[in-house]
């Protein structure tokens, strides 16, 4: 904690007390104790007070102890000698600010000097009250006044969206902007955003709310934009704004301080811009803000409070209006904005995907003819490749999409171009490893886009984009729209900023190339080292519980879930993402037997997930408790005994095997969620993992294929051939085309030098 | 020879629930229904005594209902033409519960709107002393733009709002802490889905009695042991100790069956499917009570001599009980 901040606020604190005790000490002498004290329309008394206090204020005369309360919350200022961490003091300070603003605005409302009356002003709806001083009267807010605090009717419609997150947050902006241009541009960016504005305060007399409204903005409920007052104290109602949301929609009572800050911080996306000079009382009231868990963000030279802590990050931020890079105040207003956003982790929801075609997932499957094509890009005439990359937050503009090179139009009809697809992501939850989580989405997300088809990955993608879509006016950057929308609306958890550049230049593309296919590489030895024995958890994935509700799958770094479509890096991912969902961490804790693939974690897992039906799994046997399965796995193994090894059957491959049985018929033995030692169902990329039922003797286990696994996997088969010292291993297993019955098999297997036959027995 | 007979001991128990509020209570109504609180599986009076039988909810639909089958019609004639009055009927016929049911039409033929809906709701209210269960025509943003506003014109009955589903059950739950109302949790036929959505919404600071489920249910011959299966599995975790599942289970044997060709459609048929309108509510009564086997606290039914005809079933379950 700066010991600058520190010393303003305890300073600012000391006099706001002071102020409030002089105005309460004249009130009580000239309007007696038992003046009623409220706040229009709201039956939560003076909020503030009700909710850290418990007590219900109605009259003048109950007010002094809440001031005796704030009082006793006072700290000298800190000396210059003794540094010590003035967190609790300043966070004390604070809230003796609020329980004293809060008391000086309830004897303004005494003395009908709020709302505060601005002659000339209109509100564009606001809080209704009836005050015998005021025009109008009556339950039409009456001009030439400002709002003042919130109703309760107005807390109710918005408190509503801001919990169910149709409204991402509030801003509480206090002081002035640095010119009326600056004011308005900020608001629009917060608007924009659907963040609600609550405006007070000034700096030199002049405040945000004169600036707005001398730009002709109008300001009331109905623009999301409320003017409490044009001085600091007024910002009071910001908080009884947030207290009242938690005592609203929280389910929680007066006197519940600490709950309802909690609520706050957890909640309700809220933080104060603090716009131009910072005073004394301005750090007493932000400090009053902290401890609702509401960032404080300044556009002037101000010291900072980084670490977290109260706040779920930064305390603190001085962002310089002058220091904003950008070419004029719309840009420095969005950076600006986006600061405070980033700062207070306010998520915002990108609603649709804004292209001129038709979108859903509907279109994931749709084919683009050649002779119905605009354009390719990738397949055998150019190329095309994307890459995911995770960056820093304050590297990356939000939705900014670029376009670097030739646009459609100079592509020629049926034509093809080379295209990069570059998607920077940041976040505070965002991993490195999540990168190629995300970036395999990029098929999905861009295939939902009616008449365009997207094939392949990495550097083999191949999109083709048809007539139709290109004359309904689908262009480049419209693949940026698409992927911003998306990765904002489906990874929202674990991206707060996504940037594309989508590059046809032909050097820039393949310059950019080399550096995709580093990462790509890279990953992939990250992949290679991230072993069982390099984590501490494993995943549970409880999707498949719908059907088969005793099936437990458990996915490690080196066996992936049976379906094929989960791995670890994935459950990982699904985690961050919905903390509550199908992917829950399995902490291994002591390992009981590293052959067979035995953790106390696991077995646990094992018995809770199955509800007591299996008590043990095995990881890496199919001999010993195997894993269950539910019915979509990919590969079905089943153990030849005359041979003493395994054949592995493809979802793919309908024709008879060795063991008498076809795939749908093995289905029926290997699925429902039972373990069957000698029978499991697996993904087709454990085949090719280390760990392979290694407890059983691994790949060399494999007697039998189908032929579509040999081949498809051709590549990663011959490495696992290499690592296990016999080149010509994959030749040795036999398939479909060779053998079809357990007589053919083991006269196969001896002529062709099988290394099962010598291993030791599996049973 | 005497036989022993063995008794499970469960260590978790479903949570007590109770519906509307009197007077005295913030509310209106004159009656109040509490659910749940089962120790045992259901009926297993001799580990366990049932804390409350399961109950007998009457759906009333808000606006006169295009597509119900013709026994229904005829059973209920010109009733359906004005909620309050079938409200009443359905007291009369000695419902429970009164499940206000909303569809996407309004008055008129017209969308649905918050007045429509905050006017019916307090009509039927006039009308009826049972506590409600009010239910939007399952779209979330329609079910939001009207359950708000009825929550808000309601607060303190304690009236069950639905349906609150992963689509939005933080506008739901936010409007039901507000007034002081409860939910309904509906989850389509997945036992961790439903308890997903019931960590979503206690997170959300709402009571745990102040949640019922709906697990989601199939008619007789049209799914119903998937639904059972679930319900079962849900009652089994929660007496096992599990608390996100130990919530009590409304289910919609009416909804079901009477969509079902069985009772809908009365001509061309073979003789041997017997009588129409008997058949209907035999289709209903029986999946009914399977719901209740499987462990449901309020099952919504639609036609009124099934109400009289669970009623009796429920009765003849609990009669070792009371006799
Ligand atoms: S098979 Fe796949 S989706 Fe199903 S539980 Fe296993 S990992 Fe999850
Ligand atoms: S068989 Fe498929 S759908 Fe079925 S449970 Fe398994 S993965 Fe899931």
């Amino acid at each position: 904690m700066s010991r600058y901040i520190a010393t303003r606020a305890i300073r600012g604190a000391n006099a706001l007390v002071g102020e409030a005790e002089a105005m309460l000490e004249q009130a009580l002498s000239e309007k007696g104790p038992d003046t009623p004290v409220a706040f229009p329309n709201t039956a939560y008394h003076l909020p503030v007070i009700f909710g850290m206090t418990g007590k219900e204020i109605a009259h003048l005369g109950e007010l002094p102890e809440i001031l005796v309360q704030a009082r006793s919350l006072l700290h000298p200022t800190p000396s210059r000698e003794h540094w010590t961490p003035y967190l609790g003091e300043t966070l004390d300070s604070g809230m003796a600010t609020l329980l004293a603003a809060e008391t000086i605005e309830a004897i303004r409302y005494v003395y009908g000097l709020q709302p505060e009356s601005m002659p000339g002003f209109e509100l564009a709806g606001g809080t209704s009250f009836t005050s015998p001083d005021m025009n109008g009267g009556g339950n039409q807010p009456p001009n030439g006044h400002l709002n003042g605090a919130i109703d309760d009717i107005q807390l109710r419609s918005w408190g509503i969206q801001l919990v169910d997150g149709r409204m991402p947050g509030f801003a509480a902006i206090v002081g002035c902007a640095s010119s009326n241009e600056a004011a308005v541009q900020i608001v629009r960016e917060l608007q924009r955003r659907n963040i609600l504005c609550f405006l007070s305060g000034n700096v030199n007399g002049h405040s945000i709310i004169d600036q707005l409204h001398e730009e002709g903005v109008e300001l009331g409920y109905d623009t999301y934009t409320v003017p409490f007052g044009t001085d600091t104290i007024s910002a009071i109602y910001a908080l009884g704004f947030a207290t009242r949301s938690a005592l609203t929609f929280g389910g929680l009572k007066g006197g519940q301080p600490r709950e309802i800050l909690n609520y706050n911080k957890d909640r309700v996306f809220a933080f104060v811009l603090a716009l131009g000079e910072v005073d004394d009382l301005k750090y007493s009231a932000a400090a009053g803000a902290i401890n609702f868990g509401f960032p404080v963000i300044a556009d002037t030279v101000i010291p900072q409070i980084l670490p977290t802590g109260i706040t779920t990050y930064e305390h603190v931020v001085s962002m310089p209006w002058n220091e904003i890079d950008g070419a004029n105040d719309t840009e420095k207003a969005e950076r600006l904005v986006q600061k405070c956003i980033e700062v207070r982790g306010v998520k915002v929801r990108v609603a649709n995907v804004p292209v001129p075609v038709p979108y859903g997932s509907a279109f994931e499957g749709e084919v683009v003819r050649k002779a119905d094509m605009r354009a390719e890009f990738g397949g055998r005439d150019s190329r095309c490749f994307e890459y995911l990359k995770m960056a820093k937050l304050d590297e990356l503009t939000d939705g900014k999409i670029e376009v670097i090179g030739r646009g459609l139009s100079d592509v020629p009809d049926q034509g093809s171009m080379d295209m990069a697809i570059l998607i920077e992501v940041a976040g505070r939850q965002m991993e490195q490893d999540f990168e190629p989580v995300l970036e395999r989405q990029i098929h999905y997300f861009v295939n939902g886009a009616s008449g365009i088809q997207h094939i392949g990955q990495r550097d083999i993608t191949w999109i083709r984009l048809s007539t139709k879509a290109a004359e309904a006016g689908f262009d480049m950057e419209h693949f940026g729209k698409i992927l911003h929308a998306r990765f904002h609306s489906d990874f929202g958890a674990i991206v707060d900023k996504v940037q594309v550049t989508i590059i046809t230049e032909p050097e820039e593309v393949e310059a950019r190339l080399e550096e995709a296919r580093a990462a790509y590489d890279f990953r992939n030895k990250r992949l290679a080292d991230l072993t069982d024995t390099a984590v501490d958890e494993f995943y549970s994935c409880t999707l498949c519980q719908s059907f088969a509700p005793n099936h437990v799958c458990i996915v490690s770094p080196e066996r992936l879930g049976l379906c094929g479509a989960y791995n670890w890096l994935d459950c990982k991912a699904s985690f961050s993402i919905n903390p509550t969902g199908p992917n829950q961490p399995i902490k291994l804790g002591r390992i009981i037997d590293p052959v067979r693939g035995y953790w106390e974690g696991t077995n646990a897992y094992a018995r809770i997930g199955s509800h007591g039906v299996v008590e043990e799994v095995a990881m890496y046997s199919i001999m010993e408790n195997p894993m269950t399965a539910c019915g979509c796995f990919e590969c079905i193994m089943m153990l030849i005994p005359e041979a003493n090894g395994v054949m592995v059957v493809s979802r793919e491959d309908t024709s008879m095997t060795p063991a008498g049985m076809t795939f749908s018929t093995l289905a029926g033995m290997a699925g429902g969620g039972i373990q069957t030692p000698g029978v499991m169902g697996v993904g087709k990329y454990y085949l090719i993992s280390p760990k392979f039922i290694s407890a059983d003797g691994g790949f060399k286990r494999v007697v039998w294929m189908s032929s579509v696994l040999k081949d498809g996997m051709a590549e990663e088969l011959k490495m696992v051939a290499e690592r296990e010292g016999d080149a010509e291993l994959i030749d040795r297993v036999a398939d479909e085309r060779s053998v079809t019955t357990v007589e053919e098999l083991l006269p196969w297997l001896e002529e062709n030098g099988h290394p099962a036959l010598t291993m030791d027995p599996i049973i | 020879m005497p036989v022993e007979i063995p008794k499970d001991s469960w260590p978790g128990s479903v949570n007590t629930v109770t519906l509307g509020a009197t007077g005295d209570q913030g509310g209106s109504r004159t009656s109040t229904v509490t659910i749940g609180g089962e120790q045992s599986l259901p009926f297993m009076h001799f580990e366990n005594p049932t804390p409350h039988r399961p109950v007998i909810a009457m759906e009333v639909a808000a606006a006169r209902p295009a597509d119900w089958s013709a026994v229904l019609l005829e059973a209920w004639g010109s009733t359906l033409d004005d909620p309050a009055v079938w409200a009443r009927a359905c007291e009369d016929a000695g419902a429970d519960l009164i499940v206000l049911q909303f569809g996407l039409k309004g008055s008129d033929d017209g969308p649905v709107s918050a007045e429509f809906a905050v006017e019916v709701v307090k009509e039927v209210m006039d009308s009826t002393g049972l506590p409600l269960v009010v239910l939007g025509p399952g779209q979330a943003e329609i079910d939001n733009s009207i359950l708000v506003p009825i929550a808000d014109a309601t607060k303190g009955e304690r009236i069950v709002l639905g349906l609150c589903e992963e689509g939005n059950y933080r506008t739901i739950v936010a409007a039901a802490m507000a007034n002081d109302h409860l939910v309904l949790g509906k989850t389509p036929m997945d036992v961790n889905l439903a308890k997903q959505l019931n960590i979503l919404m206690t997170d959300m600071g709402l009571p745990l009695d102040r949640i019922v489920m709906d697990p989601t249910t199939g008619a007789l011959g049209y799914g119903i042991e998937y639904g059972y299966s679930v319900m079962e599995r849900l009652r089994l975790a929660a007496l096992q100790g599990d608390a996100m599942t130990q919530l009590p289970m409304l289910v919609t044997p009416g909804v079901e069956t009477w969509k079902t060709k069985e009772s809908k459609v009365g001509a061309g048929i073979p003789d041997e499917w017997g009588e129409w309108a008997e058949r209907g509510v035999n289709w209903e009564t029986l999946t009914a009570v399977a719901l209740i086997e499987a462990g449901a606290d309020v099952v919504v039914l639609r036609h009124p001599q099934s109400l009289v005809r669970v009623r009796a079933a429920i009765a003849e379950l609990t009669a070792s009980e009371t006799a």
